[in-house]
């Protein structure tokens, strides 16, 4: 932002000071304005973040307006922060209208009809998930953000999936299917798998089947599999659909493959899980993704939080062949479990009787066979094997924020494959009930005890069905547990009148473990002797704990017995509630955290929140460099002194001031100025709170566990003590706003405080932290519990904290900005500390008498 | 006892399905309605312990749901939900003996405790 020569000519010229204090103060107000947007466009996020988490009854007038506010204040800071940088960065003002055309298209429902029939999938963009579909949007990102090795693929989107219904006319069909039987679906499929295809959906068919042959050889065949709307989003929708496999790289045989997919929408198991997420049958699109098979010598999964709350460690399992052998529990794998360290390390190795796997057939499909003999004890994978699978599988959990489930290939030549990754749903730990005391069942009989895995905990009980044969499914009695010998994602069709599900061989990865979890079913997989030792027909209690804690009692053990399940959790089930939260995904998460990392482009914006922080960022460093740039020209010119100065304080954080007027005493000679030069009323007293003896923790407070897991995917680690040169203060006389930034999180304070107390303000906000998210809230619990005993208006919401107060007379504002500044200085490595709920209470009561010890 | 019965009326269908779950979690019997006119209907086949409407709907509204739960059921308490927050409406609800008046979004929890006080259970 170098000036104009004749600008500067002016300055010379002209009454210099003038023209460039009026300079910056345009600039002043210009980045006033972006940090009002900004903290306008944060709040409301908050807010919608609190309505529609499950919390209120809220319609969908109100996700409109709440966004409306939202879009203005995002888009008048951008405005403001386009002037600002002189419109440096072109591309925020695309993301947002990308944002806002994707966020309006989810409040009226529809899907646009201007994308492709065909993606291949490095062209998959952000912004079109809903066009592949879930699946599709999720193994593309694994190769084009994460790099990771995937097999060549392309996306046959949902508006092909609207133009091959309209073709058959089928969408009339399709749109009174609300209330179908089964001999209507029945209709339906088969008018699907009788269904043409139009030309355009042909040509661009054959194309992409010809490039991937182009590339593949003339023998590769695909994989062709569903990826409906949310499929992989809140909902697994695991192993609900078709997938055809083996499928040669022909127009005839894609176009058949897809049609099986299409109409598996529409078969009995899938029905009913659309049901019971409160989805009007035929209004779910389905996108189709055709992968490149891989002729698996093994594959299998990896959950990477082991069974159980146990997020420190992973579970691999593998088994021969393809891989339906491990993800529909057809054979009893062999399981890795792999210690989520600095260093991955295997600490379990089972290896599994493999008795079947599933091959491939060459041209004709696959078959399930019997394992040969020689190969059943050996185990599918060597260490270094597992170790790599388990650092591509870290990667992807750190990218997604959270556990993953996935599904890996390996082929003759030992390359690993990624084939699928989606969220791993785990329990909330606040969700976990305490567990039951046993001594209640006292007197029952121990039908099984300590055998089998644990997939879904919980206390159940109800009458025994042992399931012989999957078309038994119908006539399972309300309230039953079932009891069979494999696991079978078809198993689905059932659950919303099962009590448990217990099963004689199966692995917790399979599919059907995934829809348990998700809908709260005990569950309970390789007892190895379930189906003879309990009798049909039998009332039984299951007790169902960590790991392979289980208890199945004979009768019925009410003691035992827990609560219904939790609102929330059946919240999710209601499709238009999960809609209007969907929104969400498009404002709240952050991916942009660490300024420091090259990911710190306007490209990398994806959400408002990410706009927010961008723009705060730059506009803090525009306003400097456009001081400084000032400052310069004044001091060759004038030999006045610069507008920026380098704060020297006692505590190890660097900070630099801009003195908008009266901020800062003159110093005298070279010398940095300190404390005592700060003439700022309100940066004064907030400084002089960070500087109150005991309040600078200098010790470094390790990470732990799972802190050392959610802080790495933030950025590299940054040193206890260590300074960052990301701490600007913009203050006048009676006037600051100051960015502080410690490691992984941000103090934002703005604050007005002169002898006119109608004009005093504070405004405060605190986000982030390197901790797990429960022990980031239970700091913001605690800020907000110190907070609220200084009078502060408070929102709050997990990691996020902001706080208003404005009214109060000079004197009462100093106090506060004292006490704040302790609070910044005293909470900068608290995270760490904050195990218990109880230790907020303590350490809150203790800050508050001027106590600022953190350890217990 | 008894399950306490509640009908709960909104032109949209996410504010009668989360309160559905909600209630029926805390052991009610909720029947839910997208519209004045179903919902006048079903009163005259049966009464409701508590009655919980939208304000604003096409066709009969908030206000008639509640003047005619008044006449046909005395005793039965309704609460008024509503997106649009207006005085005169809030005075015109009070003269007719409106139980409570929420703003939306309501707080489920807020709702929940208003429902226990209409039955007399707090």
């Amino acid at each position: 932002m170098k000036k104009p020569f004749f600008r500067r000519l002016k300055e010379v010229f002209a009454p210099g000071q003038t023209e460039a204090s009026s300079d910056l103060t345009t600039h002043f107000r210009d980045f006033q304005a972006v940090l009002d947007g900004n903290n306008r466009a944060l709040e409301a996020m908050t807010e919608m973040g609190e309505k529609l988490g499950g919390e209120y009854l809220f319609d969908v007038n109100y996700t409109r307006s709440a966004y409306a506010t939202l879009f203005s204040a995002i888009s008048g800071a951008l405005d403001h922060f386009n002037l600002l940088t002189d419109g440096q960065y072109p591309q925020l003002a695309g993301t947002l209208a990308r944002i806002d055309t994707l966020v309006q298209r989810m409040l009226r429902g529809g899907a646009s009809l201007s994308s492709p029939l065909v993606v291949f999938y490095p062209e998959i963009t952000w912004d079109q998930a809903e066009e592949v579909g879930g699946k599709n949007y999720h193994l593309a990102e694994l190769a084009n953000a994460l790099h990771l090795r995937i097999p060549h693929a392309f996306a046959i989107t949902t508006t092909a999936f609207t133009v091959f219904l309209h073709h058959n006319g089928l969408e009339a069909r399709l749109a009174a299917l609300a209330e179908a039987d089964t001999a209507t679906l029945a209709e339906v499929r088969t008018a699907i798998l009788a269904g043409g295809f139009p030309e355009d959906f042909s040509a661009a068919l054959g194309a992409a089947l010809e490039k991937l042959r182009d590339r593949l050889g003339h023998n590769a065949t695909l994989a062709v599999r569903s990826s409906a709307e949310e499929e992989d989003g809140e909902y697994s929708f695991a192993g609900q659909f078709e997938t055809r496999l083996n499928v040669p790289c022909t127009v005839e045989a894609v176009q058949s493959a897809y049609k099986e997919v299409v109409a598996s929408l529409f078969q009995a198991n899938a029905t009913s899980y659309q049901r019971q997420l409160g989805y009007d049958l035929g209004t779910l699109k389905m996108a189709v993704g055709c992968v490149a098979m891989i002729d698996a010598k093994a594959s299998g999964v990896i959950y990477t939080a082991a069974a159980g709350k146990d997020r420190s460690r992973m579970a691999i399992s593998a088994a021969w062949g393809l891989g339906p052998g491990v993800v529909d529990g057809l054979t009893d794998a062999d399981l890795y479990t792999v210690a989520k360290e600095e260093m991955l390390r295997v600490v379990e190795r089972r290896i599994g009787a493999k008795a079947r796997m599933v091959v491939n057939l060459g041209g004709s499909g696959i078959a399930t066979v019997e394992t040969p003999a020689e190969q059943r004890p050996l185990a599918c994978l060597s260490e270094p094997q597992v170790l790599e699978l388990g650092r591509q599988a870290l990667a992807i959990e750190k990218y997604y924020k959270g556990p993953q489930d996935i599904e890996w290939a390996m082929d003759a030549q030992d390359r690993c494959y990624l084939l699928q990754a989606r969220a791993l749903r785990v329990e909330d730990p606040a969700e976990t009930p305490a567990s039951a005391d046993t001594s209640a069942a006292t007197g029952y009989p121990v039908l099984l005890r300590d055998q089998g895995i644990v997939v879904q905990r919980g206390a159940t009980a109800g009458t025994v069905f042992i399931l012989q044969h999957l078309d038994e499914l119908e006539k399972i009695p309300k309230g039953s547990i079932l009891v069979a010998k494999h696991d079978s994602p078809h198993f689905v069709q059932a659950i919303p009148i099962l009590h448990a599900i217990i099963t004689d061989i199966g692995v917790p990865t399979s599919h059907m473990a995934s829809i348990c979890r998700e809908f709260n079913i005990p569950t309970v997989v390789n007892t190895g002797s379930a189906t003879s030792v309990l009798r049909h027909g039998q009332a039984i209690t299951l007790q169902a704990g960590e790991g392979s804690e289980v208890v199945v009692y004979e009768g019925i053990v009410q003691s035992l017995l827990r609560e219904e399940r939790q609102t929330a959790a059946k919240l999710r089930e209601l499709y238009e509630f999960r809609r209007q939260k969907y929104i969400m995904r498009y404002i709240a998460p952050l991916h942009l955290v660490n300024s420091l990392e090259q990911e710190f482009t306007p490209e990398k914006c994806k959400t408002v929140h990410d706009l927010v922080r961008f723009m705060h960022e730059k506009a803090v460093q525009a306003l400097v460099a456009n001081a400084e740039g000032q400052g310069r020209g004044f001091h060759r010119f004038f030999g006045t002194k610069t507008a920026v100065h380098r704060l020297a304080l006692p505590i190890p954080v660097q900070m630099l001031v801009i003195d908008l007027g009266g901020g800062l005493r003159s110093t005298t000679g070279r010398k940095a100025p300190g404390f005592d030069e700060v003439a700022s009323v309100p940066l004064r007293a907030v400084l002089a709170g960070m500087l109150a003896p005991g309040v600078w923790q200098n010790e470094g407070v390790p990470l732990r566990g799972a802190d050392l897991l959610s802080g790495m995917t933030r950025a590299a680690d940054v040193p206890g003590g260590a300074a960052i040169m990301e701490n600007v203060a913009l203050a006048s006389s009676e006037y600051v706003n100051m960015s502080l930034r410690f490691g992984y999180h941000f103090n934002m304070l703005d604050c007005y405080c002169s002898d006119t107390p109608r004009n005093n303000h504070i405004y405060f906000r605190f986000v982030g932290g390197a901790a797990a998210i429960t022990n980031r809230s239970r700091r913001i619990q605690l800020m907000a519990q110190v907070l609220a005993e200084q009078g502060f208006a408070l929102k709050a919401k997990g990691d996020l904290l902001v706080g208003r107060l404005s009214g109060l007379n000079r004197q009462e504002i100093e106090g506060i900005l004292n006490q704040l500044g302790r609070l910044i200085g005293f909470t900068r490595q608290l995270d760490a500390r904050l195990d218990s709920d109880e230790m907020v209470t303590i350490l809150a009561r203790r800050f508050v008498q001027g106590d600022y010890r953190i350890t217990p | 006892m008894a399950k306490h019965s509640i009908m709960v009326i909104d032109d949209e269908k996410i504010v009668g399905d989360m309160a559905k779950l909600s209630f029926e979690q805390d052991g009610y019997e909720v029947e839910t309605f997208l519209n004045g006119e179903s919902a006048l209907e079903r009163l005259k086949e049966r009464r409701f312990d508590v009655v919980v409407t939208d304000l604003k709907m096409k066709g009969v509204d908030g206000l008639e749901v509640l003047r005619t739960v008044k006449k046909l059921y005395p005793g039965v308490k309704v609460i008024m939900i509503t997106a649009f927050a207006n005085l005169d409406v809030a005075i015109e609800a009070l003269r007719d003996d409106v139980h409570d008046f929420f703003p939306k979004p309501v707080k489920i929890k807020e709702l929940k405790a208003s429902v226990k006080r209409a039955l007399g259970e707090e």
